[in-house]
């Protein structure tokens, strides 16, 4: 839906009588998938969504009421009538804040034309030549490749109006042989078939470096992060500890805790190169570029619009997309430089195990490797670790470059060389 | 409403398809939340739709829309054919064995005796804000909150052999926790009220506010809770602790298609090889898991799976010999049997099936034991309560999972509460651990309403249960250092 289609759809919507306020969220995604295993299609699939939420305010009363019909006239003005009246029965609210009413430039920062252009034919296309890349190796292939063509558009009583296209496209891809496997990936808002063929190809090469791993006894050594381990945890950190209202109500890692973390910042901005995002919230409220830490020192986290008139600062809207800086070593010096460590492809299964110290734990897979004299040596057996992002962020000793990751949130991630993690236990 | 789901499947057969099927879902959700002396939300939600699945010269293809129409009908058959094409460009070297089903015409509608979305909001506010008000007269309490969560599902399904099957589903869920700060901490405790195929009736206001009263004031404790021991214990676990641990480490490991390399690329594969099965000792001979798809209030209990057929029970473990896994009608072959299991299930009118967890369950002992007495028997160990912390391996080996709320045991009694408490284990030398379970009487089921499985990710929803169980010598670590 373009931006004049989503204008008027909202317009009319508007203009159904009502007593408060209303805010009307669209939502839109058109998702090609094709899922393969063993070299072999098992899923295709074409995902053809639409959804209508509908926010009602009474004065201190707020509903919301979601719909999946979005050229349903009758319907969404019953739909509205409920809202309100839903509405009606809340108790008040005192954190309950007007629309914000702003109109807001269409920046479509995460808009491809590539990836529009996409058709069902062209993944299942690349998705085949993936499966004749793993035949041909002799090595099980499993992955998918996933093209999402989408919209957001946002209107308000109060006159506030956005509205952005944009694409996210996600290949991922497991090379498994008979005593090891290899991963990689290629996310972002575009892909061409290049993509394809490159995370493939490094997904067999590193299975083929990954068969018949040793044991490496747990115990704190150094590591190198790639990318997608980097991103996997820090979007845990973040959805666990960057909130200023439970920074200041003692309910974080950060509350009385102002030491440097490291010297990387950690930020979020619609229109980073390496992986743009929608550059406004599902309130119509804008994002702009927000440092979450700033080389290491922490600034004003999240901050929704209640806690900022009640704190008097600033409002920070929580971003749609996480990057954190990095020095631009490529992966080969940072291992070159480590004489003794472990490096890691990808992490599993990341769970807090403590919010204080912002501790998780998780699993390494699919492809993790010993390190001795800057060189890969063997691979060895996949292992636990439980580590603080606190303790982790403090003991960076070298970084890449951020590159796109992350499957369910935008991410721009480095590797990472760290010093004393904590590996527990063994896998498989 | 079959005529038009019949028509895709009659569509589909005409274009050539060995087998089709058409599913029209209608969901209504509400989600109440609370925080301390008010609701910070009411979302209620209508989602309707269809989707079809074809089976053509050996190739999926699968389609879905929100318009029901003959017109649109038409399309979507053209759409999945035309996917099912694009598929067939890497197919599967021995085809799709598509296990057989007999044509049944089945109606199943869930026991929701109070229907929860008409129950007035005033009476759900009553609920989670006098439950928070207690929570947040303990001072050490810095946040209250709650929620209510309700979902009726009305499913048609039809396909080329004949079925027409309709369910109508209703499940409820609520939770209440509090957050207390001081000593330089800050520390989570939670109730759940277990959730189920039930409606409103299930929740009773005198037992959230108990319940309330209790959570509060074990929020305080675990401020002043002194850091777990680390080393190996005898622990005991209580019901919900437990269904988590099922889940992780027997429910996903034995889903055939895990083992079939299917889930490869996401969730992972399994320990639990075709080769285990009738042999692998799984547990000890205390430990007997046994599926049940006709579990009464049972949340994977919805009359018949998104194959079209309909629920079962049979046995995963018995007496610590893995039996069997659970399958769909794609992967019953792989381990010859001929009947799907019928655990294969969607969520959502545009999500394809997919092998699920089945509602799953540890048997509880056969002789009279208390909690007090399977505690008694413990001269130095840990108490799990409730749910946190999980992460498990891609092979379902290597777990570590905490608790809720934690308690020393000594000398066989429950002490004080511990922080930062994680058992570590893998699962064969865990669950073979287990040297008792308390009995019947003792026995609790508990709701998952977010496993997550599936690229793209799909939630679906399944019951476990357990009554307070022991292990032996277990690896106890620390989440927090000291």
């Amino acid at each position: 839906m373009n931006r004049q289609q989503a204008q008027d759809l909202i317009a009319s919507i508007l203009e159904i009588p009502h007593d408060g306020e209303l805010q009307v969220t669209l939502n839109g995604v058109e998702r090609l998938g094709t899922r393969f295993n063993d070299c072999a299609v098992s899923q295709n699939v074409l995902r053809q969504q639409a959804t209508l939420t509908l926010g009602a305010r009474l004065g201190q009363k707020k509903t919301s009421m979601t719909i999946n019909a979005l050229d349903a006239p009758d319907l969404i003005r019953q739909s509205v009538a409920r809202v309100f009246e839903t509405c009606r029965h809340m108790p008040d609210d005192e954190e309950v804040m007007p629309a914000p009413g702003q109109v807001l430039d269409s920046h479509e920062f995460a808009y491809s034309e590539t990836a529009e252009a996409i058709e069902i034919e062209t993944v299942g296309a690349w998705a085949a030549e993936a499966c004749k890349a793993g035949a041909a190796a002799a090595i099980d292939l499993a992955g998918l490749l996933s093209v999402g063509k989408m919209f957001t558009a946002y209107g308000d009583s109060a006159g506030g109006f956005a509205h952005e296209r944009h694409h996210r496209c996600d290949y991922h891809v497991t090379a498994s042989g008979d005593h090891g496997s290899g991963w990689a990936e290629h996310q972002g808002v575009s892909i061409a078939a290049a993509d394809v063929v490159t995370a493939t190809e490094r997904a067999i090469d590193k299975c083929a470096r990954a068969q018949n791993p040793e044991v490496f006894e747990p115990r704190s050594t150094t590591v190198i992060l790639e990318p997608q381990a980097v991103g996997d945890l820090m979007a845990m950190a973040f959805f666990y500890g960057f909130d200023q209202r439970a920074r200041d109500e003692g309910r974080s890692a950060f509350s009385d805790n102002d030491r440097p973390l490291g010297r990387l910042s950690f930020y979020s901005d619609p229109a980073d190169s390496a992986f743009p995002a929608v550059s406004f919230n599902g309130d119509g409220q804008p994002l702009a570029k927000s440092t979450w830490l700033d080389q290491g020192r922490l600034q004003q986290l999240t901050t929704s619009r209640y806690w900022a008139s009640k704190q008097g600062i600033d409002v920070k809207p929580s971003p749609n997309n996480i990057i954190l800086s990095g020095d631009g070593v490529p992966l080969e010096q940072l291992i070159a430089g480590t004489e003794d460590g472990i490096l890691v492809t990808r992490f599993w299964y990341i769970r807090s195990t403590d919010a204080k110290t912002l501790g998780f734990t998780g699993m390494t897979r699919d492809g993790t490797y010993r390190i001795e004299n800057g060189k890969l040596t063997h691979p060895v057996v996949d292992m636990r670790w439980n580590e603080s992002v606190l303790r982790l962020l403090n003991n960076v000793a070298g970084s890449g470059a951020p590159v796109a990751t992350g499957e369910f949130i935008a991410m721009a991630m480095p590797a990472l060389r760290v010093e004393d993690f904590h590996f527990t236990s063994l896998s498989n | 409403m079959f005529d038009l789901l019949k028509l895709a499947c009659d569509k589909a057969a005409q274009a050539g398809c060995q087998f089709a099927d058409a599913r029209f879902l209608s969901i209504q959700k509400q989600r109440v939340v609370s925080r301390d002396h008010a609701l910070s939300s009411c979302s209620d939600s209508e989602d309707r739709g269809f989707g079809v699945r074809v089976l053509c010269r050996g190739a999926w293809g699968f389609a879905s829309s929100p318009t029901y129409t003959a017109a649109e009908i038409e399309k979507v058959v053209a759409l999945a054919l035309r996917i099912a094409r694009a598929s067939a460009l890497a197919p599967r070297a021995d085809g799709v064995k598509w296990a057989p089903e007999p044509a049944l015409k089945l109606e199943y509608k869930s026991a929701c005796r109070q229907d929860p979305f008409a129950v007035a909001l005033e009476d759900k506010a009553d609920l989670l804000i006098a439950a928070n008000e207690v929570m947040l007269r303990n001072s050490a309490v810095m946040r209250a909150q709650g929620f209510l969560s309700f979902k009726r599902v009305q499913r048609w399904y039809a396909n080329t052999e004949g079925a027409e099957m309709h369910s109508d589903v209703t499940s409820s869920e609520s939770a209440i926790w509090a957050i207390a700060v001081g000593n330089g901490d800050f520390q989570e405790r939670n109730w759940k009220a277990p959730a189920t195929t039930q409606g409103f009736e299930s929740y009773r206001k005198a037992e959230f506010l108990e319940q309330a009263e209790r959570v509060a004031d074990e929020a305080e404790q675990k401020l002043t809770a002194k850091l777990a021991p680390e080393g190996y214990f005898d622990i005991v676990t209580d019901s919900e602790n437990l269904s988590l641990t099922i889940h992780e480490s027997v429910g996903h490991a034995t889903e055939l298609d895990r083992v079939m390399g299917y889930e490869v690329s996401m969730a992972g594969s399994s320990f639990v090889s075709r080769d285990k099965m009738g042999e692998f000792r799984y547990g000890s001979d205390q430990v007997t898991l046994v599926a049940d798809n006709t579990l009464e209030n049972g949340l994977a209990t919805q009359g018949f799976d998104d194959d079209g057929v309909p629920g079962q029970r049979w046995e995963i473990v018995r007496d610590g010999i893995f039996q069997t896994y659970s399958t769909g009608r794609e992967f019953a072959h792989y381990i010859g049997e001929e009947r799907s299991r019928g655990s294969c299930r969607a969520d959502h009118w545009s999500s394809i099936p997919i092998v699920r967890i089945p509602n799953l369950f540890l048997m509880p002992g056969k002789a009279p034991l208390s909690p007090d007495e399977l505690i008694a028997d413990v001269r130095h160990g840990l108490y799990f309560e409730g749910m946190d912390s999980f992460s498990i391996d891609q092979w379902r080996l290597n777990f570590q999972f905490g608790g809720n709320a934690v308690w020393e045991i000594k000398n066989g009694r429950k002490a004080g509460m511990l922080k930062a408490a994680l058992y570590q284990s893998r699962t064969p030398t865990f669950w073979n651990a287990c040297d008792a379970t308390c009995d019947a009487s003792h026995w609790q089921a508990h709701g998952v309403t977010n496993c997550g499985k599936g690229d793209p990710m799909q939630i679906a929803q399944m019951t476990h249960g357990a009554a307070p169980t022991r292990f032996r010598n277990i690896r106890i670590c620390r989440g927090r250092d000291s």
